[in-house]
């Protein structure tokens, strides 16, 4: 019993604060509700949110710039993360100031890292455009946050920018928990340095790998945060992320149920990408336990 | 005669170079951003507007901090104290609220065995992977049924929540990193299982369960998609919904916005050198030992 | 100080059982060790009598008190654990004396108990440190002062030394002997180490499978194994056991080869039991080359035998060799090198031999 117990403030504040919520927000999802008309929340219209949704290309393409737009930046992190992690662990002077240097990015907020890419890629005074001047590569001041196709790229520099810290730093405590034996039989077995990599460091960092994707994946949606100050979703909606969409939707236009239809498959999304990598994390942990 | 050893010697210094040059690199894209803001903060806006720019600072000043704190001649029409206040008020009741769940939790999943248990953990985190804007439409329909709009309270609620699991998951691990046995041995010499918690395991945790208390602080310092929705006015509005008082302005006042970065950086600054150690041995004893 | 007693003392973890229904009496100031392999329910059993595992059936009593439903605080026994248990965060004075902290003695009290704790066990010099400061055999110390200074009813002991080398165990095990005869408490401890069981206990507690195979002196365990694992776990290097069967009074071996029946079981067996024949290595030595070898021809059998490999130890070496195609482990005392491929005139103690039966593992001499 005692372990209930422990665990009963954690569970009621959990159902109070997120399991209700949910539950209404289903419901709501499945009425005409809007801001403007309190009435219509009992406007009980089934699954008509969604089928607009779907027959909806804008909210198409919102989904899908959201998919592109963390699997390249999930990517990026990932091998950014670990290439760095590579590069620190071989350092062997002032490594634990790199590694300082590294957790800031992580507790910095994410509408604190939209403004700072806000000031340095914006056209006109930003430090990247400045600098483009100055060293002559550059006569016009480029629109970073103006031309779509580069409000994207910003944007994702920026998660990427924000993010990274999460791998390199799990990934290194996993190069610094590596034990030296199994790379020195592998050594001694005939491997050369990329095999050695690619068939003992890289199967012992997945565990890590999968933590560092686990914990991202509970915050991917910070990204909003992000959007919200760089771009707006603009310029014409052509930064527009589902989650940029559910607030435009919901508070903007107040149209609750569309939002909340929206926000329920956002939260699907959501949540089966952390429970994919809360798998494969379990999973791995079961082979990592041989090793000791 | 140029021997193996020799370009064995030079082949090591090459990458020796090439090592260096890359952790600069590395070293400058990670912190030049946050510089060249915290720069602007002390710098006057027609220096920072000046075209063409002007890369060497010639004037320092505090004016922009004194200005958003509504001190001297020319104030803002923002009132960076209030969030600042609403900030640290909600930030702090939230953390230590969570800590307190968090440790009760934590304990229980390092030191119990129980029925649902792997179900159970795996749906605290499934519950934090709600989005934070799409959890923000029902709880913004249900509390402003409550009146709990644009009250410090509705927010620490709902950062308590937020927090709860990942401080479970932190103090899980640093609880697991002490052996059971303290605990027993504490048993027969004489404690209660609760005694025995709070003279040795509690102590032993503690820089564990403060790296966690701090994690969670930040992540309600730093909140926006929730806080955005939920605040209104001065009553709660924190700092980063106030970072976009500036952007709603017609010009943008960037040197007022970079001092008011600079009051929600150094804080989270301070406290992550602060905990830096053990976030990291928290995190991944947590999650590499099953 | 007080006696302990286990009643039909079972555990199980949910359908599974890990010890079945034990019986065992320690007597007051008893020196008791629990051995066997690992998973055989010695350290539950341990942990079932400090109170910190449930007791799934039966009763303990520690004295006269029925114990079962008391935590460890009130069973005031005191344990040290495998990896020490010191509290980290704690000077070793700090350690030695938290338990009479927390029971409420007055501090002239446990500065008293520290410092004579200290005192038995070399510590006077190390109070003010950590445990982080201390070495392993240090650490240990600590941990079986900080058992002694509570004056408790009974220690206990969970595999202490599994943690030292090999020549810090040896030292440390002459401690806690000497403990023993200093503080005069009963103690049970628990260990996988048969040398430790042997040269610790007054009775040794054989167990296999979360049963109690044989409870004895260490002697009495050592000479009259009452069945083949008890006969293979104690005394090293184990004892050869070779399969056969009884034909007009001799033990017919796999090859046919024939020893006598030991005179001293000559009435316990039938005509074709199968047997298992028991030769512990110390009885099976080249001639001249043995140690104690009985006087009376009737007592030995004599055979030649292929030596395989010899590994000298200085005054003795252990000799691998086969009989009745199997391998067999012999002793030959004395400075003597001896060649694989020699062949050697063995004798076998058959004085000292023992006779199980094949099919239920179990010692004919008890029978």
């Amino acid at each position: 019993m005692t372990p209930f117990l422990l665990l009963l403030p954690a569970i009621l504040t959990m159902l109070f604060v997120v399991a209700l919520p949910l539950i209404f927000s289903f419901y709501t999802s499945m009425t005409s509700y809007r801001l403007t008309r309190p009435e219509t929340i009992e406007d009980f219209i089934w699954f008509r949110n969604y089928i607009r949704l779907f027959e909806n290309p804008d909210f198409w393409r919102a989904f899908l710039r959201t998919i592109v737009f963390l699997a390249i930046a999930l990517n990026a992190e990932l091998l950014l993360g670990l290439g760095i992690a590579l590069l620190i662990n071989k350092i062997t002077w002032g490594q634990r100031t790199l590694r300082t240097i590294m957790m800031f990015p992580m507790m910095f907020s994410p509408i604190l890292v939209g403004f700072q890419f806000k000031f340095i890629f914006n056209d006109n005074i930003g430090i990247l455009n400045n600098a483009l001047q100055s060293l002559g590569l550059t006569t016009q001041a480029i629109p970073w946050l103006v031309d779509a196709k580069l409000a994207m790229f910003s944007i994702i520099f920026a998660e990427v920018w924000m993010s990274t810290s999460v791998f390199a730093i799990l990934l290194l405590a996993g190069l610094f928990a590596m034990p030296r034996d199994p790379i020195e039989a592998a050594k001694v077995d005939g491997c050369n340095s990329w095999q050695v990599f690619r068939h003992i460091t890289l199967p012992f960092l997945m565990p890590f790998v999968f933590i560092a994707m686990t914990i991202r994946s509970l915050d991917v949606a910070r990204a909003y945060d992000i959007v919200a100050i760089m771009t707006g979703g603009g310029p014409a909606g052509r930064t527009e992320l589902l989650w940029t969409m559910i607030a435009r939707v919901g508070y903007d236009n107040a149209r609750m149920g569309q939002a909340n239809a929206m926000a329920y498959l956002s939260t699907i999304l959501s949540i089966a990408f952390t429970y994919y990598f809360y798998t494969k994390l379990v999973a791995a942990r079961r082979y990592m336990g041989g090793a000791e | 005669m140029s021997t193996i050893a020799e370009r064995a010697a030079i082949r090591r210094r090459i990458q020796a170079v090439g090592l260096w040059l890359a952790t600069f690199l590395l070293m400058v894209i990670m912190c030049l951003p946050g510089l060249w803001v915290v720069l602007a903060a002390f710098r006057p806006n027609r220096e920072i507007l000046a075209k063409p720019p002007i890369w060497v600072p010639q004037q320092l000043t505090l004016n922009n901090f004194a200005k958003i704190f509504g001190f001297g001649s020319d104030q803002v029409g923002i009132p960076v104290l209030a969030y600042f206040t609403n900030s640290m008020v909600i930030a702090m009741t939230s953390t230590v609220i969570a800590l307190v769940i968090g440790v009760g939790g934590g304990y229980a999943f390092a030191r119990f065995r129980f029925r649902f248990k792997n179900g159970l953990f795996l749906g605290l985190m499934l519950f934090r992977a709600v989005p934070g804007i799409a959890l923000s439409l029902p709880i913004f329909m249900l509390w402003s049924r409550i009146g709990l709009i644009d009250a410090q309270l509705g927010l620490i609620i709902v950062y308590v929540s937020l927090n709860v699991p990942f401080t479970i998951w932190l103090i899980d691990g640093f609880f697991r990193q002490i052996p059971i046995s303290l605990s027993e041995a504490a048993q027969v010499d004489g404690c209660t299982r609760w005694q025995a918690f709070w003279k040795i395991e509690f102590p032993l945790a503690r820089s564990g369960i403060a790296a966690a208390g701090v994690f969670a602080f930040l992540t309600s310092w730093n909140e926006f998609a929730l806080a955005s929705q939920l605040t209104r006015t001065t009553d709660s509005k924190t700092l980063p919904v106030g970072l976009m008082d500036f952007t709603a302005q017609f010009t943008i006042d960037w040197a007022g916005m970079c001092a008011m970065a600079v009051i929600i950086i150094v804080p989270a600054l301070i406290l992550t050198f602060l905990v830096q150690k053990h976030l990291i041995s928290g995190l991944t004893f947590g999650g590499v030992k099953g | 100080m007080a006696s302990i007693m286990l009643k039909d003392v079972v555990k199980s973890y949910g359908k599974v059982r890990a010890v079945h229904g034990i019986n065992l009496e320690i007597g007051h100031n008893e020196f008791v060790v629990l051995v066997g392999p690992s998973g055989c329910g010695k350290s539950t059993t341990l942990r079932m009598i400090a109170g910190l595992e449930d007791i799934s059936g039966g009763e303990v009593l520690i004295g006269d008190r029925i114990v079962n439903d008391l935590p460890p605080r009130k069973r005031n026994i005191s344990m040290v654990f495998q990896n020490y248990a010191l509290y980290p965060h704690m000077s070793v004075r700090d350690n030695l004396g938290f338990g009479l902290k927390i029971a409420g003695q007055k501090p002239k009290v446990i500065a008293e108990r520290v410092a004579e704790a200290a005192d038995i066990l070399g510590l006077s010099e190390l109070l003010d440190r950590t445990p982080a400061e201390l070495s392993g055999g240090q650490r240990q110390r600590v941990a079986m002062g900080r058992a002694i200074v509570r004056h408790p009813d009974a220690f206990l002991f969970d595999e202490p030394l599994s943690n030292l080398d090999a020549k810090l165990r040896g030292q440390m095990r002459a401690e806690i002997k000497k403990l023993h005869q200093t503080v005069r408490t009963t103690i049970v401890y628990v260990t996988h180490d048969q040398i430790e069981a042997m040269t610790l206990a007054d009775r040794i507690v054989v167990m296999r499978g979360g049963h109690i195979e044989q409870v004895g002196t260490p002697m009495q365990v050592f000479n009259h194994p009452v069945n083949t694992f008890v006969a293979g776990f104690i005394g090293s290097p184990p004892m050869n056991q070779l399969p056969g069967h009884i034909e007009a009074g001799q033990v017919v071996l796999a090859d046919q080869s024939r020893v006598p029946v030991p005179p001293r079981l000559a009435g316990k067996v039938r005509e074709g039991q199968k047997v298992i024949l028991g030769i512990r290595p110390d009885d099976i030595s080249p001639q001249g080359h043995g140690l104690g070898m009985p006087e009376d021809a009737a007592q030995v059998a004599t055979l030649d035998l292929r030596i395989a490999l010899a590994e000298p130890l200085g005054m003795e070496s252990l000799i691998y060799t086969t009989i009745a195609g199997q391998e067999v482990q012999a002793k030959l005392y004395g400075p003597r090198i001896v060649q694989p491929g020699e062949v050697l005139t063995f004798q076998v103690a058959l004085a000292r031999a023992h006779l199980f039966d094949a099919e239920t593992t179990r010692s004919l001499e008890v029978l």
